[in-house]
């Protein structure tokens, strides 16, 4: 690591630098040629051929030629008022887990970013949640949450099932609480992935260069001070990126929900993508009209990501 | 603290320096900062260590109102798991209660139950390729995307911004809508139930998480680190080795963890893409559903043994996972 | 924001490539498979047939006589089962695929019509009525197993798994002198297994007890597929009312007053009597409620009933007594339909469909079926289903052999798919959400299957 110092002393080697450039695009195409290969053989011809089926009338197992319809299939979805109901309850559904995830992760992050005895064991541990199959955690929730033989009431007090809350039913206590099943929805979401945020924001904590807090000791700034200037700025990237990938899960999640309601009671956790696999399978199969939808779904997801992705790139840009 | 050890001269991150740790309060915060995680890491352990119970309970047990934290143990549900079984009619049941004693602890809780055990299940063989699969998966996705995540980084590559846009826009497209034409593409290129096409597809499904995350650490090594090293008459390459790869560890930590854990734990795809070569774990703990109520003993057992593996890997990893990327001293 | 308009372009071209591409490689490979696996085969000899049904115990016993078969014949029979939950999305993405993966399929009643229009299944009609087969089981089976479109007299399927839903309940309680006199006194007349909707409502009402966590029935209420839907179809039909009539008209019929009737009824069971928590139950809860000690009646289909009887699963085993769909109030008596019948895929080659047939004629015989029966599968077989060896095999028999004399199902048409989402999406907010009135329910319902029936041309002008 001497070299460090040097760095600044010695001057530009034209000569070098340019033999070194040519090789710099050499590595450059090794490196990102074999990822990009790879992404597009197996993602150009589904993403594509499921764009094309989007515009026609078909059904993957009647065997029978996609039939062109152009955009009537994107017609009847941007008409069909239970479809945006749908959209809405995502939007939600969206909006409190990642929210809660991003809050709560941070929060966690931030009490164990200062090390304890112990403190490397216990981070993994809060990292379990992640680790379970989608499928179990469903399976599992359904089961914590049955309001007689179910541990969560339990241990959250409500002994009595006449007049314990039914999470996934919405009811409490006989009366019907609506919303109750999308919140329960929503806590299984953040249990799950409040770790995911953990660990992208403790990175970025842990990357935060002494020197800027140094600095603000000389300065004898305060803790808050030094939280907003400081500590969040830097951290705000990751904190990005792991916002960026759980809102798109967000709105492609369905197992879960699937697992644990069946989208019920009445449509109240019937989320886009729960519709959406309806449609696409369980003996509907509208092969044409799913593929539109999810595309339809797409571009949202393109929209929400390129907000994400600018503001991202204008924090790069000031740090 | 071992971590220190290792990573050198590099990394002080000399205590004192911290603000909060100059504090007077230091001593009670911290101790209440840890209090507060330890409870914050039980509760939120409490749903594994459910499931961890009830792999241990017998069916009845499990439905018990209200549930039991005191029970009687039982192996039944690893039997269940690890075992074919075939109900016992009437007058084979009482044969075979009759010659008990030549039966192993397997077969005799089957039988308490009025099985016989036909045959070992699935389960250890698609573990197996559950662990082929997300292993080599993950490895080549991580190594694939932190190549493209240096590159991305340091060159000024051509139409960065929609390339990178291209790799995420990859992972935005609904699964369930893919599934139908990926199906067709994977008959028709003899891909169908191979590790292979496995391997392909959640390395695939991997890179766009993997490059993102990683070009996000390698921006936050400083760029004047190499360059020094550069001007110093290190190759590029030597460079990247050198002197990013050690620096970028916990990004590729955490990068690994999370594909691992999505390769591991994949269920949709595996479904449909697979049938009985390249099956993998996920889709038969769900098959222990449905045979007329839910066997939740051998559920809970089969889901226990599958986390372990993951909870190990994560473990190992926990030095570099949790390390910081300690290279304030160098802008000094 | 130029560049990526044109990225998008050149995308979108070579989209229309790959999709030119796509779709040859497409049809080249269905037929390109075939032959294949017909040459390795080498002709007629078949020296394996595999079989795909759902993940069961009925599954397993069909294996024991697949392994007969092959004990005779030296051909292997493979069951292959795929769960519930997904047994029809993996059968249906092979054949989307033209996919000889499978001989045969035990397909739910609900496929023929997909399997039968669009070319999956090989048509029955000659084998089965030719040899005789068809006459060796039931009417109604071999209706709603094997026939589409309902009433042509061409099949598909050989019945080979009756099923239907039935009832579950503790004997233990309802012979108890103590709640038997409490009964009488509070209804008037004595407490005895309900043969009428309204006796059940009374008796599910006597106990439901929330102090002593004890609750009158569980019911389907699973949002998923079908679940609700086959669950109010046991009030609807025992009420008289249908999902159609004769000339498939819906208008009318699925909202008629009678059906509207059911199904309030139905919400008010499951608002006074259903066991808590069962807001999304299917076969699985259902059960799960009588282990627990929970329900005192239970709703399920007779195939899980073996569960109930294994004293080491249910405690209650040796208590639980079964009874047959109660009737509706002006006596229509009816049970909602489940099971399937057995068909050949069309994609194999022709030596592989004869040794389908050569199975099925075997599989047919009265002996093999009564074998079939006797490991506890539930056979169609007319004359076996008589059999006093039959009726005292299991305690629920009696009542499934009654029960097979009544059932009606759902739609089967090739729609069905898209009916089942309306019907779900309704019945689920009315009964479990506690949403609008029945008759809203029921006539969305009834509008919303009328203009998909028209949509898919099921219902002339």
């Amino acid at each position: 690591m001497s070299s460090v110092k040097q760095a600044t002393a010695t001057g530009a080697d034209t000569r070098l630098q340019s033999h070194r450039h040519l090789s710099d695009r050499a590595i450059q195409n090794i490196f990102i040629w074999p990822t990009l290969i790879l992404l597009i053989a197996f993602n150009v011809f589904p993403l594509f051929y499921s764009l094309y089926l989007g515009f026609t009338d078909y059904s993957a197992i009647a065997r029978q030629a996609p039939v062109w319809v152009g955009f009537e299939n994107f017609r009847s979805i941007l008409n069909d008022e239970q479809l945006w109901e749908y959209f809405a309850t995502t939007g939600r559904y969206a909006v409190a887990s990642v929210g809660l995830q991003t809050l709560l992760g941070f929060g966690l992050a931030m009490l164990v970013r200062e090390k304890f005895k112990g403190s490397g064991v216990i981070t993994t541990l809060i990292l379990v949640p992640m680790m379970i199959s989608p499928v179990v955690v469903g399976l599992f929730w359904k089961l914590m949450y049955n309001p007689t033989f179910g541990y969560f009431n339990y241990l959250l007090g409500f002994t009595n099932p006449a007049t314990a809350p039914d999470w996934l039913g919405s009811r409490w206590g006989g009366q019907a609480v609506p919303g109750l099943a999308l919140w329960a929805v929503v806590i299984v979401d953040v249990w799950m992935w409040s770790p995911f945020v953990m660990l992208l924001v403790l990175s970025g904590l842990n990357a935060i260069p002494e020197y800027l807090y140094e600095a603000a000791v000389i300065d004898r700034a305060s803790s808050w001070f030094q939280f907003w200037r400081i500590t969040l700025p830097q951290v705000a990237p990751l904190l990005l990126i792991a916002i960026l990938f759980r809102t798109i899960e967000a709105f492609k999640s369905f197992d879960l929900v699937m697992g644990m309601t069946g989208g019920g009671p009445g449509t109240q956790t019937e989320l886009i993508a729960v519709n959406l696999y309806r449609q696409a399978f369980l003996g509907q199969w509208r092969t044409g009209r799913s593929s539109a939808l999810a595309y339809i779904i797409l571009i949202i997801i393109i929209a929400v990501s390129n907000l994400y992705i600018k503001y991202l790139n204008q924090m790069r840009g000031e740090g | 603290m071992a971590s220190f050890v290792e990573t050198g001269p590099q990394a002080p991150v000399t205590e004192a320096i911290r603000v909060d740790k100059v504090s007077p309060r230091s001593r009670l915060t911290r101790t209440v900062r840890a209090l507060i995680v330890i409870i914050v890491t039980f509760i939120g352990l409490i749903p594994v260590f459910v499931m961890g119970i009830t792999a241990f309970k017998s069916r009845a047990d499990v439905v018990a109102v209200p549930p039991k934290l005191v029970f009687k143990p039982t192996l039944e549900g690893f039997v269940y798991l690890l075992t074919e079984r075939a109900v016992l009619t009437q007058d084979r049941l009482a044969e075979a209660q009759a010659h008990i004693d030549e039966l192993n602890w397997m077969q005799r809780i089957a039988l308490e139950n009025g099985q016989e055990i036909t045959g070992p299940s699935d389960y250890v063989f698609r573990l197996k390729n559950s662990a082929i699969i997300a292993g080599v998966s993950t490895i080549v996705s991580v190594g694939l995307g932190l190549l493209a995540a240096y590159a991305f980084s340091r060159f000024d590559v051509p139409g960065k911004g929609d390339l990178l846009f291209f790799i995420l826009s990859t992972r935005m497209l609904p699964a369930v809508v893919v599934t139908i034409p990926l199906f067709l593409m994977y008959r028709q290129l003899k891909l169908h139930d191979t590790h292979l096409g496995m391997i392909l597809l959640y390395t695939v499904f991997n890179l766009s998480l993997s490059v993102w995350l990683l070009k996000g650490f390698i921006d936050e090594i400083p760029r004047e680190y190499e360059e020094a090293a550069l001007v110093d008459g290190y190759t590029r390459l030597q460079a990247f080795f050198k002197i990013v790869l050690p620096q970028a560890l916990t990004g590729v930590a955490a990068t690994t963890v999370f594909s691992l854990i999505f390769a591991w734990n994949e269920y949709a795809f595996a479904l449909m893409l697979t049938s009985e070569r390249a099956r993998t774990a996920p889709p038969s703990i769900a098959t222990m559903l449905g045979r007329g109520g839910i066997e939740w003993s051998a559920i809970a057992a089969g889901s226990l043994g599958f986390l372990i593996p993951v909870v190990i890997v994560t473990f190992a990893l926990r030095r570099y996972l949790l390390r910081g990327v300690t290279f304030g001293a160098i802008r000094q | 924001m130029l560049k990526k308009v044109t990225y998008l372009l050149v995308l979108v071209v070579a989209m229309m490539a790959l999709v030119a591409c796509g779709g040859a490689a497409e049809t080249g490979g269905g037929e390109e498979a075939a032959p294949a696996e017909g040459g390795e085969e080498a002709a007629p000899a078949v020296t394996e047939l595999n079989i795909l049904w759902a993940q069961w115990d009925p599954a397993d016993y069909l294996q024991q006589i697949g392994n007969m078969y092959e004990e005779e014949t030296g051909i292997k029979v493979n069951i292959i089962q795929e769960p519930w939950g997904t047994f029809g999305d993996r059968f249906f993405a092979e054949m989307a695929a033209g996919g000889d993966a499978w001989d045969m399929v035990i397909g739910d009643s609900q496929w023929l019509g997909q399997g039968a229009t669009q070319g999956h299944y090989v048509e029955l009609t000659d084998f089965l009525v030719g040899e005789g087969i068809a006459d060796t089981v039931t009417e109604a089976t071999l209706t709603y197993y094997g026939e589409y479109p309902t009433g042509s007299g061409r099949y598909w399927a050989f019945p080979t798994e009756g099923d239907a839903d039935g009832w579950a309940y503790r004997r233990d309680l309802f012979e108890d002198p103590d709640e038997m006199a409490a009964f009488e006194e509070e209804y008037g007349y004595p407490l005895a297994v309900p043969e009428t909707y309204d006796q059940l409502m009374d008796i599910a009402e006597f106990f439901t007890r929330p102090d002593e966590g004890l609750y009158g029935v569980a019911i389907y209420t699973q949002k998923d597929y079908d679940a609700i839907t086959m669950g109010v179809e046991n009030t609807m039909f025992s009420w008289g009312a249908d999902w159609k009539d004769e000339n498939n008209n819906v208008l009318g019929v699925v909202n008629s007053d009678r059906s509207i009737e059911a199904v309030q009824f139905y919400r008010d069971l499951y608002e006074c009597c259903q066991v808590p928590g069962l807001s999304n139950a299917f076969f699985s809860e259902t059960n799960d409620a009588l282990i627990s000690g929970q329900a005192v009646m239970i709703m399920n289909y007779f195939a899980f009933f073996p569960a109930l009887a294994n004293p080491s699963i249910n405690p209650y085993a040796d208590v639980t007594g079964y009874f047959v769909n109660p009737a509706g109030p002006y006596g229509d008596q009816h049970a909602a339909l489940g099971g399937q019948g057995m068909s050949i895929i069309s994609y194999i080659s022709p030596e592989r469909q004869e040794a389908a047939k050569d199975f099925i004629r075997w599989f047919a015989q009265e002996e093999i079926q009564a074998e079939w029966a006797r490991l506890g599968g539930y056979t169609c077989n007319k004359n076996v289903l008589q059999t006093e060896e039959f009726l005292n095999a299991t305690p629920f028999n009696p009542a499934f052999a009654e029960t097979m004399n009544i059932v009606k199902d759902f739609w089967n048409v090739p729609v069905y798919g898209e009916l089942l989402e309306v019907t779900q999406r309704e019945l689920h907010q009315f009964v479990v959400e506690g949403v609008g009135t029945a008759e809203e329910a029921m006539n969305n319902i009834a509008e919303e299957h009328d203009r998909i029936l028209r949509e898919a041309g099921l219902i002339e002008e």
